[in-house]
């Protein structure tokens, strides 16, 4: 089997789709572009292809990594034009390497996330940020040792996890630019990590203003990273 | 042209699944607003997921769209929390390809699909800031036309629609909106575009009509008050399938839609003449695609989408003539393509057991059949021609096969429907479940849905009244109290007032517009869905309104009535309606060939 691993942009165009939409949409898009894609074994054969982590609804992406497998040889050049041309816009096409199958899944090098949030460029969110609420608030976050979060879909019995130990950095970005931002460096993964969205909404409810909820934010997700805090698929030399 | 995206952005990222109303699927088109000479936007009065699985909505948004001078876009109706948000932050509704206001189309086009999506079309007028009587428009609104099965009896929504297309519109809508081209061209106003496009055929203005009311309250004329020669509206139909066009390049969606697949359509219209179905008549003759024509468009459509189920529709798909060698080809053309195929509306017999098994791929799911009614006597009344014996075979292939699960659909509250006929549906339940539970590998699974009759326009029960709300609640407490006592069977129902509501309007006329704007402005929405769905609104809209319910679900019209769509030619004689009633009474039996229409 070939193994081709391949990085894409999400835009705002496609910003509100979940993680099943955006496979589904590689899946028909390959279809569309009759490449060879593999399919599993067994009595429900699932094609062969993974996000290494889901993109939540919302969350725009810049170099995002996926890899998927063929039964047949494609080039990577073969590979970008066939599907990038059947991508609908608002999913960019951007890299594709083939890479060996033995190596281990995507998604089992994913530790942390790096996300950037910028205010949305509204009168009325801009009307009422105060930089220097949101600073303190930010800081004070930071100096808690337990945030609790309520675990997915435990909403009869809620049952609670401190998810402070997955923020590694969070930083206002405000200072000297127009477009205020916030960069959160967070644990990502199947060994647990904390939704940017949640953390968002925890530092509204810091600041005391609510209206902030992480529906001001353009929020985008940039890299993912290994434990050793390298990019789990690095770009090439002179990208 | 494009209204405020990041406003739109913030409002989406605060509603649940914002997906619906994002755009920017695979196929969708798009077009330069100011390159094109008429604007129309396609609004489907329920959710996305359900209009995007509306066959016509996609046909439709081709025969426009292939027009280099016409546009089509489309518009869906916000769920309550976006619908809270537009008013709160006064964002007008918007179609989904460019984002603009729906007031900025020259024309809004409601599919008219069900009863219970009207105080939609009222919400996404409002919404939109498109006033809601067609006789308050001013100049600069856009023209508001309704089709749809609907329209075969639109009057309840007559004083909110400036004109309605009769039958299928494939052919009918792009003549209307050329001609309302031109008609811009020369800068007519509103009242001289509706004479000129109540010339077209299939078009209906209702503003040309005026009803008079009796002392007693029946509808005893309409005054034609347009050009000659339009006083009755014929319906629309496409002569051959084969040369009808047909959407190969679907927009494709990126949620979940209630039919998430591509659809080629078989044949339509049903030759079976079932006296309750109203589908069944108003899509006659029965006119077949072909073989070759049905590949064709598959490959194509599978090509163009990249969908991995392909589902054969029509209105009873075991009646296609070359089934067998249809799948034959398709499986031909589509091998080592991992392509599911499905079949719809699948007869109730053993033939149709072996299309399904043949075409089935992994785990078994349950199989469908509505006998409808549970005694041959009520059976013939309505003429659903099958009898016991039929329905065992039929389950014996299944089961044979390796089904466990099967879902059965009655009717309550049919024409002559006695007691013993609601009981029989127990027993006969009762008696597939002992026959079954044994025979089956694991566990045999049953389940049963029971709805109520609704007496619709153009059928031949069209003279048949609804039993009362309180009737059905008793005829459901029949089922309900006797399925407790059964072991093992899956019981539901369809909501007892929701069935009273289409019946209002399935025959109703147009003394029921104020209801449905009181019923609009008492926040009703989305009535067809149980969780929306408020009768205590509803109650207080008729009394407020000072109409009876009872007068339209519940009585039972003569054949001399005066009926409101009797302007409107369904192209089959009221004669037959007579006659297939008639019968209906007398219980004769139709068996073997279903009868020939036209």
């Amino acid at each position: 089997m070939i193994r081709i691993k391949f990085l894409f942009d999400r835009t705002e165009k496609l910003g509100f789709l979940s993680h099943l939409d955006l496979v589904r949409l590689f899946i028909r898009a390959l279809r569309r572009a009759h490449l060879p894609l593999a399919y599993s074994q067994g009595f429900n054969p699932h094609p062969k292809l993974a996000l290494a982590l889901p993109l939540p609804l919302g969350v725009l992406a810049e170099n995002e990594p996926g890899e998927l497998y063929f039964t047949e040889p494609v080039k990577a050049e073969v590979f970008l034009k066939e599907l990038g041309s059947r991508l609908p816009e608002g999913i960019h096409l951007k890299q594709a390497f083939t890479a060996d199958p033995d190596e281990p899944a995507l998604a089992s090098l994913v530790d942390a996330a790096l996300y950037r949030a910028e205010l949305r460029d509204l009168p009325e969110i801009s009307s009422q940020w105060d930089a220097q609420l949101f600073s303190q608030a930010l800081l004070r976050l930071l100096e808690k040792e337990v945030i609790l979060a309520p675990r997915r879909g435990k909403k009869h019995k809620p049952e609670y996890k401190n998810v402070r130990p997955g923020i590694i950095r969070a930083e206002l970005k405000n200072k000297n630019s127009r477009t205020t931002a916030v960069e959160l460096y967070l644990k990502a993964g199947s060994r647990g990590g904390i939704s940017p969205l949640f953390l968002l909404e925890q530092l509204a409810e810091e600041a005391g203003n609510t209206f902030f909820t992480a529906q001001c934010w353009k929020l985008c997700r940039q890299g993912l990273y290994r434990a050793d805090g390298k990019l789990i698929m690095p770009l090439p030399e002179g990208m | 042209m494009i209204t405020n995206s990041e406003k739109l952005q913030f409002i989406l990222a605060g509603v649940q699944k914002p997906a619906r109303y994002q755009g920017n699927e695979w196929n969708a088109v798009k077009k330069n607003h100011s390159g094109v000479r008429v604007k129309m936007a396609f609004a489907f009065p329920d959710l996305y997921e359900v209009g995007m699985s509306n066959q016509g909505l996609k046909i439709l948004y081709e025969a426009v769209n292939c027009h280099d001078d016409l546009l089509l876009e489309r518009v869906f109706a916000p769920a309550p929390d976006l619908e809270s948000k537009l008013r709160e932050y006064r964002h007008p509704l918007f179609a989904l390809e460019s984002g603009s206001p729906l007031a900025d189309f020259d024309a809004v086009g409601f599919s008219l699909q069900y009863e219970l999506s009207y105080t939609n079309v009222l919400n996404m007028l409002d919404l939109a800031g498109i006033p809601l009587y067609s006789s308050e428009r001013r100049e600069t609104d856009p023209l508001v036309i309704g089709g749809g099965p609907c329209v075969f009896n639109p009057e309840p929504l007559a004083p909110f629609f400036d004109l309605f297309i009769l039958g299928e519109a494939e052919e009918a809508l792009p003549l209307v909106l050329h001609e309302l081209a031109d008609l811009k061209d020369k800068g007519a106003g509103r009242s001289e575009t509706l004479m000129a496009l109540s010339l077209l055929d299939g078009v209906y203005i209702p503003g040309h009509f005026k009803p008079y009311y009796s002392d007693e309250g029946l509808l005893q004329d309409l005054e034609y008050l347009g050009p000659p020669g339009r006083e009755t509206v014929k319906k629309q139909k496409m002569e051959s399938l084969d040369q009808a066009p047909y959407p190969t390049a679907p927009v494709v969606p990126y949620i979940q839609t209630v039919h998430d697949r591509a659809v080629v359509e078989l044949f339509r219209g049903c030759a079976r003449g079932c006296r309750f179905c109203q589908a069944g008549y108003i899509f006659r003759p029965v006119r077949r695609r072909s073989l070759q024509k049905i590949i064709d468009l598959s490959v194509k459509l599978l090509a163009s989408t990249g969908y991995d189920e392909i589902s054969l529709s029509s209105l009873s798909t075991s009646d296609y003539p070359h089934l067998d060698s249809l799948l034959a080809e398709l499986d031909q053309a589509m091998k080592g393509e991992q392509v599911k195929c499905s079949l719809p509306s699948l007869r109730l017999d053993s033939y149709s057991v072996d299309l399904a098994d043949r075409l089935h791929r992994g785990r078994r799911g349950s199989l469908t059949f509505a006998p409808e009614a549970a005694t041959e006597r009520l059976r013939r009344v309505i003429k659903k021609n099958i009898d016991e014996n039929d329905i065992y075979t039929a389950l014996d292939s299944a089961v044979l096969a390796g089904w466990q699960g099967f879902k059965l659909y009655f009717m309550i509250g049919l024409p002559t429907e006695t007691d013993e006929d609601v009981e029989s549906i127990l027993a006969l339940c009762r008696k597939i479940r002992e026959r079954y539970k044994a025979k089956v590998r694991g566990s045999f699974r049953l389940s049963v849905s029971v709805s109520t009759f609704i007496p619709k326009a153009n059928t031949p029960f069209q003279y048949e009244p609804q039993i009362t709300l309180a009737e059905i609640k008793r005829r459901q407490q029949i089922l309900i109290k006797g399925f407790r006592k059964i072991k093992g069977i899956e019981f539901s129902w369809h909501d007892a007032e929701t069935s009273f509501l289409e019946a209002v309007f399935a025959r109703g006329d147009r003394r029921l517009a104020p209801l449905l704007e009181r019923a609009f402005h008492l926040g009703c929405r989305f009535d067809g869905w149980s969780d929306h769905f408020d009768f205590s609104k509803w109650e207080q809209a008729f009394s407020e309104s000072g109409i009876d319910g009872n007068f339209y679900a519940c009585r039972s019209f003569s054949y001399e009535d005066f009926l409101p769509w009797a302007h409107l030619d369904c192209g089959i004689e009221r004669e037959l309606f007579v006659k297939e009633h008639r019968l209906s009474h007398a219980e004769v039996e139709v068996r073997g060939a279903a009868d020939d229409p036209h």
